[in-house]
């Protein structure tokens, strides 16, 4: 059998089994990939994995969140929540960046955290304040009537991007509102305290 | 085999249960029940009543343990708790505190 | 759907206040305020801005639009988009970079123990 160390990496790489039940409090400072079944409430400064044989029950304070399981329960990100082809979740959503690709499933609120429409809004800076990662993860698209994202993978496109996009070290888009983060914030830290 | 290790940074407080091997490098509170193999890494912190099949432990524990076939204590390990199991072994080394029973009838 | 050919197509210079309906695909590039009901595809492009409660089979969005969208088939919130609202389609996709606040009911198969 394999030594217990060469199982989780350099950098601590926690993986639930898929037979694995935890039922409780989870809390850390590294990436957490559940093909198993997590209930009760997790909490992590990094990346959360839900693989499509892991189940997610629980409240989740997260960095980023890529759902390709199932969670019941609500997401805050302070960086990025996809939810992939095969994932499928019901509860709500607060992150600067979600992301949903075709085919997968959702049921909840979204928040963002900018400005509604409706009020007058800036010229949109999105696209130029981050080209590297906009033309990584969009390939050029007709400005009329976009293509079946037939032949589309954003999924592990999204994955490969997020090393550069953390290089680059803008704690926040500069889009999003200082009042939206800092509200984003105090949320999970009150979830901590707890 | 799927393997699940809780990294050194994971913390969890409640249960967990499964049917596979479980390696624990960070800090688990409450309460372990395996069918299989239990491993508690050097920098492994359980504050727990564990069953399982097999214990190893390099790290610490606090807590109960019956397992249903091996409980092996390394050195450099702490324990303190009850140990309920077939075969115990203790290494030179490992500091340990409680009572061992190996007496298992069910 | 001899319909779906058709594109009538609300250029950028055009407000619409009142209530806009009929088959066909469209295209906004213009404003429209009220509602929309709409038997094809609609669209709304990056000079687009749409305040209105929105029915059709599929909506695509580049631009702006605030108010609620009803669609039978598909939703596709593109990078460029700003939305807000809540959705309810069977299929909804929010890409990287568009921005969205509201809810989302979609059809979710959930495993039977949860």
């Amino acid at each position: 059998m394999a030594s217990p160390k060469e199982l989780s990496g350099p950098a601590g790489n926690t993986v639930i089994g898929p037979s694995i039940l935890i039922n409780g409090k989870l809390s850390g400072d590294e990436d957490l990939t559940v093909r198993g079944r997590v209930e009760g409430e997790l909490s992590l400064t990094r990346t959360l994995i839900v693989e499509p044989s892991g189940v997610v029950k629980a409240n989740v304070s997260v960095k980023n969140a890529v759902v390709s399981g199932v969670v019941v329960g609500n997401i805050a990100a302070t960086e990025s929540v996809e939810l992939t082809r095969d994932g499928r979740m019901v509860g709500d959503i607060r992150s600067p960046r979600v992301i949903i690709v075709d085919g997968a499933s959702f049921r909840g609120r979204v928040d963002m955290g900018e400005l509604p429409p409706g009020r007058p809004l800036p010229e949109r800076p999105r696209t130029q304040v981050r080209p590297a990662v906009r033309a990584a993860l969009t390939p050029a698209r007709p400005p009329v009537l976009p293509p079946r994202p037939a032949g589309r993978a954003p999924g592990p496109a999204f994955v490969s991007s997020r090393p550069a996009e953390s290089a680059k070290a803008p704690p926040a888009p500069p889009p999003a509102p200082p009042t939206v983060a800092a509200g984003a914030k105090k949320k999970i830290v009150v979830k901590k305290k707890r | 085999m799927a393997n699940t290790v809780i990294g050194s940074s994971l913390i969890i407080d409640g249960e967990i249960s499964g049917d596979e091997d479980l390696v624990i490098q960070g800090t688990v509170k409450g309460k372990i029940s395996l069918r299989e193999s239990l491993f508690v890494e050097g920098s492994g912190v359980v504050e727990a009543d564990i069953e399982t099949q097999n214990v190893e432990i390099a790290g610490r524990v606090t807590g109960n343990i019956a397992a249903t076939d091996k409980v092996e204590l390394k050195s450099d390990c702490r324990v303190v708790g009850d140990i309920k199991a077939p075969r115990i072994l203790i290494a030179d080394g490992a500091s340990f505190k409680g009572n061992v029973d190996m007496d298992v009838k069910g | 759907m001899a319909q779906a050919d058709q594109v009538g197509i609300i250029g950028k210079g055009i407000i619409i206040k009142g209530s806009l309906s009929g088959g066909g695909n469209l295209v906004i590039e213009g404003r429209v305020e009220g509602q929309i009901a709409l038997k094809n595809h609609l669209t709304i492009e990056t000079t687009g801005k749409v305040e209105a409660d929105i029915r059709a089979e599929e909506l695509t969005i580049n631009g702006e639009a605030s108010g609620n969208i009803d669609a039978s088939s598909r939703v596709a919130i593109n990078t460029s988009a700003k939305v807000a609202g809540d959705i309810k389609a069977p299929r909804v996709v929010i890409e990287d970079g568009a921005v969205f606040n509201g809810s989302i009911d979609m059809e979710v198969k959930l495993p039977d123990d949860i």
